[in-house]
């Protein structure tokens, strides 16, 4: 994947430059947001890593453009500070995700896989979680390439959880997304599909946690 | 405190003219009153001494008074006072009566002296003995006019002590009254919480109390100024901090994960650790100066289910990092408070919570209402918090003796100090987890409303 560091701080721009190499991206460095707009015009990023704090055209004003500019690429900000407002504005400019420095590298290499994941499943006909692919076309699913047998409703609860890899999914949200018009789903039923879709997929290693009292959250696949 | 009350000084002020105007008051009206009835009881002495006058007789060798008993009895007779008469010859000699009552010591026919003792009121009347004059004195002790006195002194003075007393109860309930637009301007002010310095509302105070207010408003402009300068500093501050800070630890970390030397493994991972410690120690130092008084936004209605909600993430991460079971308990929990500084003090409470449970424990966060007070309140499994640490620990850098870890001690003296801008109460106590653990469960309960 092609990635663009855009940090005015040289230090941490080759520190992240050389781990998301190391994770196999190529990777672009600049310090100014200037550039930074310039070269995602001219090139197609996968991913653009964005300090906040910049000199002059700041994080805010690079995003701003690339929005204006309809690169639908997904940006992951930075930033050192942690006023709430500065998130919200990050966000409602089209951030997809958001870091306080100082972060640990093996956190900010999770976010960047999840993200390119994402961005790669988004209107994409296939979801693919480690050795479980969804064809969403021909609403077939494969677990390490056998055919896989899933209820409809698992199948809806199983997106919903792929959509948000890493993420705190709840009940709730699950219930409106899988329940149709005028339905009534129990979060006990919810639990039920969640249970049947875990004896189907912990096999392969696969795992749905439980988060008590709040919902469920697919983990980030470690082949082992 | 008595010293500065304005209604006691004003009543000080007041009190020695409103007695000095009750005495010109009084006397104003007691001599008016009393003259006339003084006159009036001289009159009734001088009638008496006519009358005495009268019964002289007079011959040309001698003077002589013929007064039957039964008139004298008559004349003498009164109903509260003793009367004497002296009757004196032209030539200076005593006819009849007392011949110890004293004579004027001038010509004014009416006088006060003393006889036998007593004060007595005197009239001197001459009267015609053939070709000269006798005089007749008369005197009666001074019981009925003592009393007159004193009943025309008391209901002169009555009025004057009611006029008075009503001066001074208007201006102890007048003053009270005046003042109530700064009471109220007090009440307004003792309500706000500390961090907010909006400027009061002039237009809705009279115009005796503007200046008072305007000045206050100067005074919370500058102090939301200097707050606002304190804030613009922390956040440079806070970003030349963390971004070498993020830069070192990346570094530390690609070392790290290359082959180097053990001998230099050790050093490499010592340094990995201090980064994130100080980095941690940056991100608690530059929230406990947001938490202060200066720090605080304004506030607003929070939901602690949502400020946790929006978190749940990444505190669900690091627990998995250490294989803590964190789960959640949310019930609708409505404060007014400082969003951003509430997140960072639950924050706290759940990283304190993972970090001292044992692999596989429990950690529960609960929201909700409780007596009409909202609250927030996360429990562990892990060794607990003794008794007699309890207060200690909200400390800043206190840590229990003993403790191990990589804690800095700042995170609950933060958790205290955003409780206690928040007007929220603290309470540690035990959770009893299980295989006897003593188990921590740190509460936060936010006032009524």
């Amino acid at each position: 994947m092609r990635l663009l560091i855009v940090e005015d701080d040289a230090s941490l721009a080759s520190g992240l430059r050389r781990i998301l190499e190391a994770e196999g991206h190529a990777v672009d460095v600049t310090s100014r947001g200037e550039d930074a707009v310039l070269a995602a015009s001219q090139e197609r990023f996968d991913l653009v890593i964005l300090d906040i704090g910049l000199p002059r055209m700041d994080g805010f004003e690079v995003l701003r453009r690339l929005r204006a500019a309809e690169k639908p690429m997904p940006v992951l900000v930075l930033t050192a500070r942690d006023a709430v407002e500065d998130r919200v504005r990050g966000l409602d400019l089209g951030a997809d995700d958001y870091m306080v420095k100082p972060f640990a590298m093996p956190e900010l290499t999770a976010r960047v896989r999840a993200l390119l994941r994402r961005s790669q499943a988004h209107g994409g006909p296939r979801i693919v979680h480690g050795p479980l692919m969804l064809d969403t076309i021909a609403r077939r699913a494969f677990l390490r390439g056998e055919p896989l047998e899933l209820a409809a409703r698992e199948w809806a609860v199983l997106e919903v959880l792929l959509a948000k890899t890493e993420k705190i999914v709840s009940k709730e949200s699950i219930i409106q997304a899988v329940a149709g018009w005028g339905e009534d789903l129990s979060p006990n039923a919810i639990e039920v599909y969640v249970s049947r879709l875990r004896s189907k997929l912990e096999p392969a290693g696969i795992k749905i946690r439980t988060v008590r009292g709040f919902g469920y959250m697919l983990e980030e696949f470690k082949a082992h | 405190m008595a010293a500065r009350s304005l209604r006691a000084h004003l009543l000080r002020m007041l009190l020695p003219p409103v007695a000095a105007l009750l005495a010109v008051g009084a006397l104003v009206a007691y001599y008016p009153s009393i003259e006339p009835a003084t006159e009036a009881y001289d009159q009734a002495l001088v009638d008496i001494a006519i009358a005495i006058g009268a019964q002289i007789r007079s011959t040309p060798t001698e003077y002589r008074l013929d007064m039957p008993p039964t008139v004298e009895q008559v004349l003498r007779t009164d109903r509260y006072d003793t009367i004497y008469y002296r009757v004196i010859s032209p030539g200076g000699s005593d006819i009849a009566g007392e011949p110890e009552l004293p004579p004027p010591l001038g010509d004014s026919g009416s006088y006060d002296a003393v006889f036998k003792g007593q004060k007595l009121r005197l009239v001197s009347v001459p009267t015609p003995c053939g070709r000269f004059a006798c005089t007749v004195l008369v005197g009666e002790t001074m019981v009925k006019r003592t009393r007159l006195a004193r009943e025309v002194l008391v209901y002169s003075l009555f009025p004057e002590v009611l006029i008075a007393l009503a001066t001074l109860l208007i201006v102890w309930f007048g003053v009270k009254r005046g003042l109530s637009p700064l009471a109220r301007l007090s009440e307004e002010i003792k309500a706000r919480s500390p961090g907010d310095l909006r400027p009061i509302d002039a237009a809705a105070s009279p115009e005796e109390t503007r200046p008072l207010v305007s000045a206050l408003n100067g005074l919370l402009e500058e102090v939301s100024q200097s707050a606002q300068n304190q804030q613009r500093f922390l956040a440079n501050a806070a970003h030349q901090l963390r971004t070498p800070l993020a830069g070192l630890q990346a570094h530390t970390e690609l070392a790290l994960a290359q082959p180097v030397p053990d001998s230099c493994r050790a050093h490499l991972e010592h340094v990995h650790e201090a980064t994130i410690r100080t980095a941690r120690l940056a991100n608690q130092l530059l929230a406990l100066a947001r938490a202060e008084p200066g720090g605080r936004g304004t506030p607003f209605e929070v939901n602690l289910k949502n400020v946790i909600e929006g978190e749940a993430d990444a505190w669900v991460h690091q627990a998995l990092a250490r294989d803590v079971d964190l789960g959640f308990e949310l019930e609708n929990a409505p404060v007014q408070g400082d969003a951003p500084l509430l997140r960072e003090a639950l924050a706290n409470l759940v990283h304190n919570a993972i970090e001292y449970s044992q692999r596989g424990g429990r950690v529960t966060v609960r929201t909700g209402r409780r007596g009409g007070q909202s609250f927030a309140e996360v429990e562990d499994e892990g060794p607990g918090i003794a008794p007699q640490e309890r207060e200690r620990v909200l400390e800043r850098f206190y840590r229990v003796p003993g403790t191990t870890g990589t804690g800095s001690g700042l995170g609950l003296a933060i958790v205290r100090e955003i409780a206690a801008g928040h007007g929220a109460k603290i309470d540690i106590g035990d959770a009893g987890g299980p295989e006897g653990t003593r188990g921590c469960r740190v509460a936060l309960t936010f006032p009524h409303g």
